[in-house]
């Protein structure tokens, strides 16, 4: 809580030293694009090392909470020696004591999944033939083979579950597709067992909760946000140039944008956030809030009259107030969730503290330059 | 001026009132709905209506809608903040956005039988559903997960015989027959409706079996029938029912026939008589008597006594439904205390002893009106297609572990969010007082920002508050801030070229930009669903609640915060000595 109430008081000295800036435009102020060059240059360095979070990797997130910690270390490899091939972190927070455990998916879940569905592609035509063979013995060859092709797969379903199929007494296809439901419950439950059997005796907690994410949907979660993103671009590059109807301050508004998107990646691999869906919202929030503050600028310095130097200035002022603002929300959001350690909190809370910084130095350092030195080459033509 | 005098003022007023008696009338989540379309509708009449009390205005009176839908309706929270369970339901198969949609819905009717009110259901990808019980307590949590995984059994009788079992079904040719497909099963006229299925060999003998000879027979369809059960009707209610044309002893005859089976008999009396019928008695200490829920408690007690456990259903599911076949018979066709939910007649092509394996069930609609006749028979295809795959389930199901949110950690994440909330709105006027040395002009983003936030719980809250939309309210109030701070900025600058109203405009001319820009990169996301076949249950709140502010803010907030700093500023320059 102390460091909540420090991070409060220290945001309300920021203003003073907003009024306290000098106007960093005067001179040669194409310098000015230099440090947040770097600054991307760094990011685009680490943007490889994004970590993906189980949305979009797949597998399986345990979250335990409990009153009393365990050694992190100490409990990966009881969990390694009992087969569970895991990766294990322990955080304080203010309600005791939260482990979350990875688990990268399982290839047998894997395969089972697989395995299902193909069957369910090919049982309905099964079913189909083994009535018309009833009637008509012409059905017969493929009947048969499409029949072995069903049974192989059930065959690597049972041994998946570690069923004897002898024992099962299979009388039909009706039967065997309830037995290769049982079995691949089974698989499944399997899994589950061997995660949170041995957790069970290891620790002690008060609650858990498991998420696994199926190759199936990390797959489609993948692909949806990838048309969103599409479709986000889209939007607001068409809403820009129908603002601004001229090229270079539309292009200088975009190139904000993508700055500071790059920079925020950049620091969920330096800082290790995840990208999960929620960091991914808070990454298209991102796009909308620089967009903000490079509509500001651009509409002050293009639209309006007077010293562009001095307007680039105010805007610069009033920016950097608004994006104060954000901080100190997002800032609360942040110590909130190193508080409860609520991992939506904290994957959207650090990217878009991360997106606010670089976007001070991505529209004040590069979308500026860039309007400005567009302003002053019209003024001289004209 | 009176304030009666004002039309547009009580034009407001008079909105207000109806928007408020909406909130009474139709309670949340639709409350929710009223207070967006009161934000729209005050926002658009007072983007219009430029007069800066009637900004004002619609923002109060849209406040107090927002409070007194929290005070009537309160704010829903999801498991995170308020405790609960939740179990996620695994499809066999993934399926499209329509058969998801029935899925959600009969999950939900199924939960609902529990009386369990606030279970959520919802769609994760194609394939996965979560369910959420409020609820952490062990054995109403088994009772949901039994009642989830419960697969019916269907069996369809035919005099007293069991001609067709869900065991020997394919579940996959269960299939609805086409418009071509009933004109060729015609037979001395064209059916309304038919759906056509196959059985394995078994079944294709046990059919012949059972069928043989009984033409103009129904097939009463059971789903989950029970065993060991005797039925009391009550006689007022069975009374209600019988058709005109018959009577009590035709209507308990065609009851009896419909119930009669090998050895598991579900004998049917009338409450009102068992206190002189002194034979009734349990035949086991496990046999269950299905009665009325408003049976008197004599016969109750009665029943009791003679070692009858007693299953008590509300009188909807206690009313028989009769027809006649063609050859006059009364026959029972529905009754739902005991699973029955229909009772095609056979045809004469399929009672010949004959093995087969391929059905088809056809019927009727008495109905002339073409459009409700299409509708009821795709209605009644719908169901006994569920009934024939054992229940309202298209496709099999499998349940995943468990999480377990305790109710007091769920409490403290809401405390501390609310918290938060409240923190950063003091340190934010705070911070802005300073930067522009004028509280006078700045205390209001306080209390607009406040406004805001009533408004965004409100209609959130009668949804549900779940994390992510929790993150995105308080994105909002730093977001929503900006647009404030580019007001303030114009109207404190010394420029004295420009009038105040100029200023705003100026203001709002980036302010629109910029909102417009906000909302439309959100949208996507919004319409994840649409763009993606997928919907993003996980974050949609974050993005409903960052445009739901950004709309607030364009239309409402930011023109009231405009006004009120206006006022401030003209009567500042009035008290300062020129």
């Amino acid at each position: 809580m102390g460091a909540g109430w420090g991070f409060y008081a220290l945001s309300c000295y920021l203003p003073v030293l907003i009024l306290m800036l000098p106007n960093i435009y005067r001179g040669n102020y194409k310098l000015l694009a230099i440090a947040p060059l770097l600054i991307i240059a760094v990011s685009l360095f680490f943007i490889p090392s994004i970590k993906m979070g189980v949305d979009f990797q797949g597998g399986t997130l345990i979250t335990l909470s409990m009153k009393d910690s365990v050694d992190a270390d100490q409990l990966q490899s009881q969990l390694a020696a009992e087969g569970v091939d895991a990766t294990v972190q322990v955080f304080h927070t203010t309600m005791g004591y939260r482990t979350e455990i990875e688990v990268p998916q399982s290839k047998d879940l894997v395969k089972a999944e697989d395995l299902k569905t193909r069957f369910n592609a090919l049982l309905p035509r099964v079913s189909q033939l083994e009535v018309a063979v009833y009637s008509n013995a012409s059905y017969n060859d493929e009947y048969t083979q499409k029949k072995a092709e069903l049974d192989n797969m059930s065959d690597q379903m049972f041994a998946l579950a570690k069923t004897d199929r002898s024992r099962l007494n299979i009388s039909g296809t009706n039967d065997l597709q309830k037995r290769f439901s049982e079995a691949y419950n089974d698989v499944y439950s399997n899994y589950q067992e061997s995660v949170t059997g041995p957790l069970g005796r290891l620790v002690k907690y008060d609650s858990i909760s498991i998420q696994i994410v199926s190759p199936v949907l990390s797959a489609s979660f993948i692909s949806s946000i990838l048309i969103i993103s599409v479709w986000a671009a889209i939007l607001s590059g068409i809403l820009v140039f129908l603002f601004f109807r001229t090229i270079v301050p539309s292009m200088a508004v975009l190139t904000g944008a993508l700055c500071d998107v790059l920079i925020a990646m950049g620091a969920m691999g330096m800082f290790n956030i995840p990208l999960t869906l929620a960091s991914f919202a808070a990454l298209l929030m991102l796009v909308g809030f620089s967009l903000d503050t490079d509509i500001l600028l651009t509409t002050r310095l293009v639209k309006r009259k007077g010293d562009p130097v001095e307007n680039a200035f105010d805007a610069m002022k009033t920016g950097l107030t608004m994006s104060v603002a954000a901080v100190v929300s997002f800032g609360g959001l942040f110590i909130l969730s190193v508080l409860t350690h609520i991992p939506t909190y904290y994957e959207i809370s650090a990217v878009a503290l991360a997106g606010l910084f670089g976007d001070m130095f991505a529209t004040w350092g590069i979308n500026a330059v860039m309007v400005l030195n567009y302003v002053e080459h019209r003024k001289v033509k004209q | 001026m009176n304030i009666f005098e004002d039309r547009k003022l009580m034009g407001l007023v008079f909105l207000f009132a109806i928007f408020l008696t909406g909130i009474i009338y139709y309670k949340a989540p639709l409350s929710g709905v009223i207070i967006m379309a009161g934000v729209i509708i005050f926002g658009s009449l007072s983007l219009f209506w430029k007069e800066s009390h009637i900004k004002l205005a619609g923002l109060v009176l849209i406040v107090l809608l927002a409070l007194s839908s929290i005070y009537l309706n309160g704010l829903k929270f999801g498991i995170d903040f308020v405790g609960g369970t939740r179990i996620p339901v695994m499809l066999d198969q993934a399926v499209d956005q329509t058969t998801m949609n029935e899925f959600v819905q009969t999950i939900k009717g199924r939960v609902s039988v529990l009386g369990l009110s606030e279970v959520k259901v919802r769609a994760i990808g194609d394939n996965q559903i979560y369910v959420e019980v409020p609820s952490s307590d062990a054995s109403t949590i088994d009772f949901v997960e039994n009642t989830l995984s419960q697969q019916g059994v269907y069996t369809g009788v035919v005099d007293g015989k069991i001609a067709v079992s869900g065991d020997h079904i394919y579940r996959t040719t269960i299939s609805a027959l086409s418009g071509s497909q009933l004109l060729q099963n015609g037979k001395g006229g064209v059916p309304d409706w038919g759906v056509a299925f196959s059985v394995d060999r078994q079944g294709a003998e046990q059919f012949a079996d059972a069928a043989k000879g009984k033409q103009d027979y129904p097939v009463y369809m059971y789903l989950d029938r029970p065993t060991d059960a005797v039925l009391f009707m009550d006689r007022t209610t069975l009374k209600s029912t019988i058709p005109a044309d018959s009577n009590e002893k035709e209507a308990m005859r065609s009851m009896r026939n419909a119930l009669k089976l090998e050895n598991s008999d579900i004998p049917v009396y009338i409450s009102d008589d068992i206190q002189n019928d002194t034979n009734i008695s349990a035949a086991t200490n496990r046999t269950r008597a299905i009665i009325s829920e408003n049976t008197s408690a004599q016969v109750k007690e009665i029943l009791k006594q003679r070692g009858f456990t007693l299953l008590e259903l509300p009188d909807i599911k206690m009313m028989p439904e009769f027809q006649r076949t063609a050859s006059q018979v009364l026959e029972l066709n529905r009754l739902e205390a005991v699973g029955l939910l229909t009772a095609p007649i056979l045809s004469a092509g399929i009672t010949s002893g004959a093995p087969n394996s391929n059905f088809i069930i056809t019927g009727g609609v008495q109905i002339t009106d073409p459009t409700l006749k299409a509708q009821e028979a795709a209605a009644r295809v719908k169901s006994i297609e569920s009934i024939l795959k054992g229940g309202a389930l298209p496709v099999q199901i499998s349940l995943g572990s468990r999480t377990i949110i305790p109710a007091s950690l769920g409490s403290e994440f809401l405390k501390l969010s609310l918290i938060t909330i409240a923190g950063s709105l003091v340190v934010i006027a705070v911070l802005i007082g300073v930067r522009y040395r004028n509280l006078a002009a700045t205390m209001p983003i306080v209390l607009i920002s406040m406004a805001e936030l009533a408004i965004l719980l409100s209609i959130l809250g009668a949804f549900t508050i779940d994390l992510a939309a929790m993150a995105g309210i308080i994105a909002a109030i730093g977001v929503g801030v900006d647009a404030q701070i580019i007001i303030t900025d114009e109207l404190l600058k010394k420029d004295e070229h420009h009038t105040t109203r100029e200023k705003i405009d100026m203001a709002f001319s980036i302010i629109k930009t910029n909102i417009v820009v906000a909302i439309f990169t959100m949208v996507p996301l919004l319409f994840s669903r649409l763009l993606s076949g997928l919907l993003l249950v996980e974050i949609i709140g974050f993005a409903e609640s960052t445009i739901l502010g950004a709309i607030l803010g364009y239309l409402l907030t930011r023109p009231a915060y405009a006004a009120i700093v206006e006022g401030v500023l003209a009567r500042e320059q009035k008290e300062k000595p020129s």
